[in-house]
């Protein structure tokens, strides 16, 4: 029974959210959502005790052969990248139910957590499955449920965004399908396993073929994970939105698109074929001019929201890079990076969250001084920041370190210049936050702040999520052994 | 130049992609730009069912009696993109949607006033 | 208001068949091209024709808001349910004809149920979404 968890998980997210479409009462709304995740979560940690156990869990669905029904492949990647979602949503929610109200109307605070179910059914749809159409059919449905959880505010900002957002999304979907459809015709297969066992044995007469798959793969992909050159629609879209749908969209969404790439490039054609095409090179290229742009963009910045999700597109560089490598080493420190970021992202918006509501302005200039009021709340963020900077322990230190290690043993050293600007880049926009936070005193006189000191429960979740981002460091030498795509 | 003959349902569908590409980047109006997203996914859905076609065989609806498997064109790629087909008019649903919101706020359909118009009134 | 009366009469008559047909679509989805989506459109079609030519309130009193979604929402409900069922245990006792033949419809399994709520959940999200759009509320 154990074994049918991955689909009990999605049926069970997906029936809460339609029940929750019948009711009108919004405290019944957010105890039945936050119950449901919760119980997805407990979930989540039984398949992960099982997989550890056995290496690889793969169930089908509607057939027992492949060729016609569903299968879904679990290995332990899978279990642990779907186990630290489910936690931060649960954190999100925890989060939302207090502060939703400031940022949403009443008669719309249902949908938010009606989008939220589907949103985290079809991502953990898209990490479970291997089946290349159903992947598809997830990623569409992310893609919409996304967008409704950012137009929930009414502000014109948002709509902009939204339309960008959809119309490239729409874009990127259109060259995944093409791409499907032509290794359809190569191989007639639909199911990554069998592709990848007659790959393997024809690829060289079809290498033009192969080649033109490769890259709409990747740069279908790579406009919904916000890719470097691709991610134009990123900043407005994750600093429109409400603050608890920002940190989901920034924690949660993008991830799961270059998940998906590293499955059709390392699991469906495999590690040989791969590195002989050039594709592997360019997506090296695009992983580090994204790592030093997407910093460069963030200094320049003045709101303190757009500044984060700005950050979200350099780290995404860091990602890429990794897959960008080309080996076994190369994916896993991308998975370690997946989860640790997850983690930290989501803390970072949820304490903006709480900056700006307590200010009551979103500019960065506002928040001097804030340390006298907010005491705890400015050492977490102060955390997430040492993370991303890379002080040893966080999980950044040991994504950056391990990358390193990856650069040479691939051959390649003066990459480790590049990761180590990037790390420099990121000090350079973090710090000044903690160091006014701390020290700047020129807004105290005479100023009125918007709201009452902030009681701790409130704080309970933003502090999980950081302490767990402290356990995801320190147990680092364990989890990178387990991850293989 | 006699393969771009031959497979002319593919060499259609990659023409008539980038006469959808076309007109959702050079157009202003957003409407023109809708229509441009819906020819692509049009043109994807031609390029993936034609691939199931197979020369002299009937559509696969069974009429009097099943003829064996020979007899019927690869019924895969058809029944696939209906679910393509039912996400494309979600997605023009939505985008319409939201350009009557934008209508209602900027009194116009012209993306590039209304990007321009960001910087003055940034509520 | 004299003008209208060819349109109401002959809408009279039309629109009982067009939701015929649409319903025909539906039962028919096994066999033939159509199923869940087309005849669903097909019904929701007819929905608003009803309301172009008869006007908001008429359509209102039949078809409320209220109504709609309560329709929506336990049909998805019921496909959630049944499709679970039916991933959750392959091996189960459905019967599983090779064939349908066209008249026994009751002996393919779930597939009839599962058009009917498609069916309906289409329609009625095509009427939602174009009486919001034509008042202007979006």
């Amino acid at each position: 029974m154990i074994n049918y968890i991955p689909i009990i998980n999605i049926l069970i997210l997906i029936l809460f959210s339609f029940v929750m479409m019948l009711i009108r009462k919004n405290n019944i709304v957010k105890f039945i959502s936050l119950a449901s995740n919760i119980f997805i979560f407990l979930l989540s940690i039984l398949l992960v005790k099982k997989v550890l156990i056995e290496e690889v869990i793969t169930l089908s669905i509607g057939n027992p052969s492949n060729l016609l029904g569903i299968e879904f492949y679990v290995g332990k990647s899978e279990a642990l990248v779907a186990l630290v979602f489910t936690f931060v949503m649960v954190m999100i929610l925890w989060y939302s139910k207090f502060n939703l109200e400031k940022e949403v109307e009443e008669n719309r605070l249902s949908f938010f957590y009606i989008l939220i179910n589907i949103l985290l059914a079809s991502l953990l749809g898209v990490i479970y499955t291997n089946d290349l159409f159903n992947s598809y059919v997830f990623i569409e449905v992310s893609t919409l449920s996304a967008c409704g959880i950012i137009i929930l505010k009414d502000k014109k900002e948002n709509i902009k965004a939204t339309v960008k957002y959809l119309i490239m999304s729409t874009i990127g979907s259109g060259l995944v399908l093409m791409a499907i459809a032509y290794i359809y015709s190569i191989t007639g297969h639909l199911n990554i396993s069998n592709i990848h066992e007659i790959i393997i044995n024809n690829y060289q007469f079809h290498r033009n073929a192969v080649l033109i798959i490769l890259g709409l793969f990747t740069v279908g992909l790579g406009i919904k994970s916000a890719v470097f050159p691709l991610h134009s629609w990123l900043p407005d879209a994750h600093s429109s939105a409400p603050t608890p749908a920002s940190a989901a969209l920034s924690a949660l969404v993008i991830k799961v698109y270059v998940f998906m790439l590293m499955k059709v490039l390392f699991r469906m054609f495999s590690y040989e074929i791969v590195n002989s095409f050039i594709i592997m090179d360019i997506i090296l290229l695009l992983g580090s001019m994204g790592m030093i742009f997407g910093s460069i963009m963030a200094i320049m910045q003045k709101e303190l929201k757009r500044m984060v999700a700005y950050s979200s597109v350099a780290q995404m560089g860091y990602i890429v890079f990794g897959i960008g490598l080309g080996t076994v080493s190369g994916t896993a420190i991308a998975i370690y990076h997946i989860i640790g970021h997850a983690v930290t992202k989501s803390s970072l918006f949820l304490i903006s969250g709480l900056f700006i509501k307590k200010t009551g302005s979103k500019k960065i200039e506002d928040l001097k001084g804030i340390g006298r009021e907010m005491p705890f709340t400015l050492a977490l963020f102060t955390l997430g920041a040492f993370s991303m900077v890379g002080i040893p322990i966080l999980p950044g230190f040991i994504s950056k370190w391990y990358l390193s290690l990856s650069c040479i043993e691939v051959g390649r050293v003066p990459l480790i210049l590049i990761i180590l600007a990037s790390s420099l880049l990121n000090l350079l926009y973090y710090f000044p936050i903690v160091i006014n936070g701390y020290f700047g005193n020129e807004n105290l006189q005479g100023k009125i702040y918007k709201s009452k000191k902030i009681p701790f429960v409130r704080l309970l979740p933003i502090f999980l999520l950081v302490l767990s981002m402290i356990v995801i460091g320190g147990m680092s030498y364990n989890l990178i052994g387990l991850f293989s795509i | 130049m006699d393969i771009i003959l031959t497979n002319y349902f593919e060499t259609g569908a990659v023409i008539l992609f980038g006469v959808g590409f076309a007109t959702l980047m050079l157009h202003r109006n957003l409407i023109k730009k809708i229509i441009g997203m819906n020819i692509m996914d049009t043109a994807i859905f031609l390029f993936f069912i034609a691939k199931g076609y197979i020369k002299g065989k009937d559509a696969p609806i069974i009429i009097n009696s099943f003829n064996g498997v020979d007899t019927y064109i690869n019924p895969i790629p058809s029944a696939l993109m209906l679910t393509g087909i039912v996400v494309a008019v979600t997605t023009t649903a939505f985008a319409l949607a939201l350009t009557i919101k934008l209508y209602n706020h900027y009194q116009t359909v012209d993306l590039e006033v209304i990007l321009r118009m960001r910087g003055e009134n940034n509520d | 208001m004299n003008k209208d009366i060819i349109l109401k009469e002959v809408g009279k008559i039309i629109i009982p068949l067009v939701q015929l047909f649409g319903i025909y679509v539906i039962i028919n989805g096994h066999l033939s091209p159509g199923g869940g989506f087309s005849g669903g459109t097909v019904l929701g079609t007819s929905l608003i024709i009803m309301h172009l030519i008869y006007g908001e309130d008429f359509v209102k009193n039949i078809y409320s808001r209220k109504k709609l979604l309560i329709g929506i929402s336990s049909s998805l409900i019921f496909y959630t349910i049944i499709k679970g069922y039916s991933f959750l245990s392959y091996e189960l006792e459905l019967p599983h004809p090779p064939l349908g033949k066209l008249g026994s419809i009751l002996s393919a399994g779930f597939i009839l149920p599962l058009n009917i709520a498609v069916g309906i959940v289409v329609a009625c999200v095509f009427y939602i979404i174009f009486s919001i759009f034509i008042k202007d509320e979006v």
